[in-house]
C-alpha cells in the first residue's frame, strides 16, 4: 500500500509538472509571423492578432476576427501576424505574447477575447505608441487606458432574435442552450436567448447547460458539446443554440445525428459547416467581430485610432442573425424584423443576465 | 474470481459467488430505480444521460485498458495522455486524407510511436517510468501542436490548431430493439424502464468504434488471463526474475505490452476526434489519459474493474454536462447514502466497529445534505467525477493490489 501512495504522489507531481510545461510552451506559438506575414507593406501599419482559446479555424469567434483582418487587408496593404493561445495558459503568457508583438514593432495589437482584458491593461501603459484593442474586453481598473479600444457587443440582442426564431419554429416547445463557460459574457447570450423565446411563447421549456464553470477549455471541447446537446435532443428538445466557440462543432454533430436543429454563433456557421451538417444549422447569431476588427484597423490607418468603449448593437448592425440555408420561414423572418425594430426603438429591453 | 481449491465446500462457494453477481446486479437496478422514483429525478437513468455516459466512458476505458496492458507487464505508463494526444492527430490526419478506417489505424500507429519511445527509455535503458512517461506527455503535446500547424493550417476546414471536415465512422442502430427499448424507457416503469433506457442507449446510433471498444476489452481479458501468452506477460509484471529463469523473454514481453498499451491509448484519441466529436483540436484530451490511469487503479488492475470504473467516471462526467445536472447529482446523494449505509452495516458485521461508525457518520451527513436542499450547486456538479474518485479510492484502497513488480526497472539477466 505504501508503494501505491508513492506512485500516486509521483503521478500527481508528474501531472503538475506537465501543466507547468503546457503553460510555458504556449508563447512559442506566438511567433507565427513568417508564415502568415504578408510582405510588401507600404505604410508603417503592422497588425498583430492574438487569438483566444480555440484559435483560428474554430469557425466561430476567432475566425470572425481573422475575416476582419482579411477585409482590412483588401483596403490597405500592411504586414500582419497572428498568435495562438492554448487552453491552460496564464496571464504571464498572454502578457509575453502582447509584449512580443509590441517589441517586434507591431503598432496595432488586437486581443481577441475577454481573456486579454487583464494582460492588455498591464502591457498597454508601457507601449504608449501602440494601439491596442480588446474584443469583448473591459478595463479591470478605474482608469481607462488612453491607447486601448474596448470593443463590446450587445450579444443579448442578437441572442434574443435567435431565441425568438427557435420558439417560432420549434415543434416540441422544448429548446436548449449550451454555453462554453459559465461567466458573465456567456450568460448574456443565455439571458437574451431565453428572453426571446419567452417573448414568443411564455410557456416554452428552455434547457440550459454550461460545459465548464470557470475553465476556458469549455470553448475547446467538441466532445463535451456533443454529449450535452445529445442529451438535450434525447430529452425532447428540437433546437439547440450554442455559445461555446470550437465546442459548437460537437453541437452540430449532435443535431445532425439526431436529425434536429442547431443555432450557430458569432460567424455565419452555415457557411463553414460540412455538407451533412448544413441542413441542420437553422440560423446563426451574428456578432460582427469582423466589422469591429476591420473598423479598428481602418481607424488607426486613417490616423485617428479608436479608444475607449464602443458597443456594437442591433442598431449599428453589430449583432444580428443569418438566413443562409433558407431554414427560417418567411413568417419567422417577418416576425423577427418586428422584434428587431422594437429592440432598436427601445420598446423591448433585453436582459443581460439570466 | 477463479480460486481453484478442490474441497467441495469451496465449489459450492464459487457457485453462490456467481449467483451473487446476478443478485448484485438486480439489487443495483432496484436501488437505482428506487432512488429515481423517490427523488423524481427521471434524468438519473434517461436514455440521453446514459448515452452521454457511454460517449464519455469509452475514451477513458481505452486509456485504462492501455494502462492495464503495460502495468500487467510491470511498466507504469503515465505517458497514456501523450499517446492519446498523438492518436488524436493521427486519426484526424489520416481520416482527412484516406478515410475514417485509415484514421483509426493512424491513431493506433501514432499511439504506438509514443509507446515505442516510452518502451525504449524504460525497458531498454531502465529510465524511471514516471520520468519517461511525463516526457512522453510533454513531447506528445508539443509534437501535435507542431504537426497541426505544419499539416492542417492550409487545409480546407483546417487551422493552426484544429481540423474538421473529415469523414467519421458509420453509426449503427439495432432495428426494432432500439425503438422498442426507447418506448419502454419512456413509460417510467419501476426497474424495467431503467434497464430499457440502458438497452436503448447501447443500441441507438452506436459508432463502430464503440463496438470495437467492447471487442477490445473482451479480447484483452481473454488474452491476458486465458492464454499462455497472457500468463507469461503477467508474470513479467509480478516476478520478472522468476519468469526469466523459466525461459520467458522478459524484455520482449514488456515491449509488446507497452506497444499494445500505446496503440490502445491512440485509439482513445481516435474516439475523441471521430466519435465524441467530428473535429480535431490541439489538447482535446483534457486529461482523459490521467482519468484512465485512475480508472485502472480504481478497477484494481482487472478488466471487470476498469469497465465499472470507466462507466462510473463516464456517468459523472456526462451528468456534469446535463441541463438538469444539479438535480441528478442531488438524487445521487441519496444513492450514495444508501451505498454508505450498506457498507457501514457490512463493516459492522465484520466486527470493525470504528470503520462502521465513521462510514455511518458520513452517510448521515450526506443524507442531511440531501434532505436540506433541492439541488446541488453547479460548481459542485462539475467537481462530481473527482469527488467520487477520491471517495471511492479512500474506501476501496485497502483492497487494491497492483502487480508486484510494477514500475520497477528490470535488466536482462537480473535473476543471476
Amino acid at each position: 500500500m505504501r508503494r501505491l501512495s508513492t506512485f500516486a504522489a509521483a503521478g500527481i507531481t508528474a501531472s503538475a509538472l506537465l501543466l507547468t510545461a503546457c503553460g510555458t510552451n504556449a508563447d512559442t506559438s506566438s511567433d507565427e509571423g513568417s508564415a502568415s506575414a504578408s510582405s510588401g507593406g507600404s505604410g508603417d501599419l503592422k497588425v498583430a492578432l492574438a487569438y483566444d482559446v480555440g484559435g483560428r479555424g474554430d469557425k466561430s469567434f476567432n475566425d470572425a476576427a481573422y475575416a476582419g483582418l482579411q477585409e482590412a487587408k483588401k483596403a490597405a496593404e500592411f504586414e500582419s501576424t497572428e498568435g495562438e493561445a492554448s487552453t491552460d495558459e496564464d496571464e504571464a503568457t498572454r502578457e509575453n505574447r502582447l509584449r512580443g508583438f509590441a517589441d517586434d514593432g507591431y503598432n496595432v495589437v488586437v486581443g481577441v477575447g475577454f481573456a486579454y482584458s487583464e494582460s492588455v491593461n498591464a502591457v498597454a501603459p508601457d507601449y504608449p505608441d501602440v494601439n491596442f484593442a480588446i474584443i469583448d474586453g473591459f478595463d479591470p481598473d478605474e482608469e481607462e487606458n488612453a491607447n486601448v479600444a474596448y470593443l463590446t457587443f450587445a450579444e443579448e440582442q442578437g441572442s434574443f432574435l435567435v431565441g425568438a426564431a427557435a420558439a417560432l419554429q420549434t415543434e416540441s416547445d422544448q429548446i436548449g442552450f449550451v454555453g462554453g463557460v459559465n461567466n458573465a459574457l456567456i450568460q448574456k447570450f443565455e439571458a437574451g436567448y431565453v428572453a426571446g423565446a419567452k417573448e414568443v411563447n411564455p410557456d416554452i421549456d428552455v434547457a440550459v447547460t454550461y460545459l465548464e464553470e470557470t475553465d476556458v477549455s469549455g470553448f475547446n471541447a467538441p466532445d463535451d458539446g456533443q454529449a450535452a446537446a445529445t442529451a438535450m435532443y434525447d430529452d425532447g428538445a428540437d433546437i439547440v443554440y450554442h455559445a461555446s466557440g470550437a465546442s459548437g462543432a460537437g453541437v452540430f454533430d449532435a443535431a445532425t445525428q439526431a436529425d434536429k436543429f442547431a443555432i450557430g454563433v458569432d460567424s455565419d456557421q452555415w457557411q463553414s459547416a460540412s455538407a451533412e451538417q448544413k441542413p441542420h444549422i437553422m440560423t446563426s447569431m451574428l456578432k460582427r467581430v469582423d466589422v469591429a476588427t476591420k473598423d479598428f484597423i481602418a481607424s488607426v490607418e486613417s490616423g485617428s485610432p479608436q479608444t475607449g468603449y464602443t458597443t456594437f448593437d442591433l442598431k449599428a448592425d453589430g449583432v444580428g442573425y443569418s438566413t443562409s440555408g433558407d431554414l427560417l420561414t418567411a413568417d419567422t423572418i417577418s416576425q423577427l424584423d418586428g422584434f428587431k425594430q422594437q429592440i432598436v426603438d427601445g420598446d423591448i429591453k433585453v436582459p443581460t443576465a439570466p | 474470481m477463479s480460486t481453484t481449491t478442490t474441497t467441495p465446500r469451496s465449489d459450492s462457494r464459487i457457485r453462490t459467488f456467481q449467483h451473487a453477481w446476478l443478485l448484485l446486479a438486480l439489487v443495483a437496478v432496484v436501488t437505482v430505480a428506487l432512488v429515481r422514483v423517490v427523488t423524481g429525478a427521471d434524468q438519473l437513468t434517461a436514455t440521453g444521460t446514459l448515452r452521454a455516459m457511454i460517449l464519455s466512458a469509452c475514451p477513458i476505458l481505452l486509456a485504462a485498458l492501455g494502462g492495464l496492458w503495460a502495468e500487467r507487464a510491470g511498466v507504469v505508463n503515465i505517458g497514456l495522455e501523450g499517446q492519446m494526444l498523438l492518436g488524436t492527430w493521427g486519426a484526424a490526419f489520416l481520416a482527412y486524407h484516406a478515410g475514417p478506417y485509415a484514421g483509426v489505424l493512424g491513431a493506433a500507429a501514432m499511439g504506438l510511436l509514443g509507446a515505442l519511445l516510452h518502451a525504449v527509455a524504460t525497458v531498454t535503458f531502465g529510465v524511471d517510468h514516471i520520468v519517461s512517461g511525463v516526457a512522453v506527455n510533454i513531447i506528445g503535446l508539443g509534437a501535435i501542436g507542431f504537426l497541426a500547424k505544419a499539416y492542417f493550417n492550409d487545409l480546407e476546414g483546417g487551422g493552426p490548431r484544429n481540423l474538421s471536415g473529415y469523414q467519421t465512422l458509420p453509426r449503427v442502430t439495432v432495428p426494432g430493439v432500439s425503438d422498442g427499448a426507447a418506448w419502454l424507457a419512456d413509460r417510467h416503469v419501476f426497474g424495467i424502464s431503467d434497464v430499457a433506457a440502458l438497452v436503448a442507449a447501447a443500441t441507438t446510433g452506436v459508432s463502430l468504434l464503440t463496438v470495437l471498444v467492447v471487442v477490445l476489452v473482451a479480447a484483452s481479458a481473454y488474452i491476458l488471463w486465458r492464454t499462455p501468452f497472457g500468463l507469461r506477460l503477467r508474470s513479467c509484471g509480478e516476478a520478472p526474475e522468476a519468469a526469466e529463469t523459466l525461459g520467458v523473454n522478459v524484455i520482449r514481453y514488456k515491449y509488446v505490452a507497452v506497444l499494445v498499451s500505446g496503440a490502445l491509448a491512440g485509439l482513445g484519441g481516435a474516439y475523441l476526434t471521430m466519435v465524441s466529436s467530428s473535429s480535431f483540436t490541439v489538447g482535446q484530451t483534457n486529461g482523459t489519459g490521467y482519468i484512465g490511469l485512475a480508472a485502472m487503479i480504481f478497477g484494481n488492475w482487472r478488466p471487470g474493474g476498469i469497465v465499472t470504473a470507466s462507466l462510473m467516471f463516464g456517468y459523472t462526467d456526462g451528468v456534469s454536462l446535463l441541463p438538469s445536472g444539479g438535480i441528478v447529482v442531488h438524487a445521487l446523494l441519496l444513492l450514495i447514502t444508501l451505498v454508505l449505509a450498506a457498507l457501514a452495516l457490512w463493516r459492522l458485521r465484520q466486527g470493525n466497529l470504528r470503520s462502521a461508525l465513521t462510514i455511518g457518520v458520513i452517510a448521515v451527513a450526506v443524507l442531511v445534505w440531501y434532505l436540506s436542499t433541492d439541488s446541488v450547486p453547479r460548481a459542485f456538479v462539475g467537481m462530481t467525477p473527482y469527488v467520487i474518485t477520491l471517495f471511492v479510492l479512500a474506501v476501496a484502497s485497502q483492497r487494491l493490489r497492483m502487480p508486484a513488480a510494477d514500475g520497477k526497472p528490470y535488466r536482462k539477466g537480473q535473476a543471476g
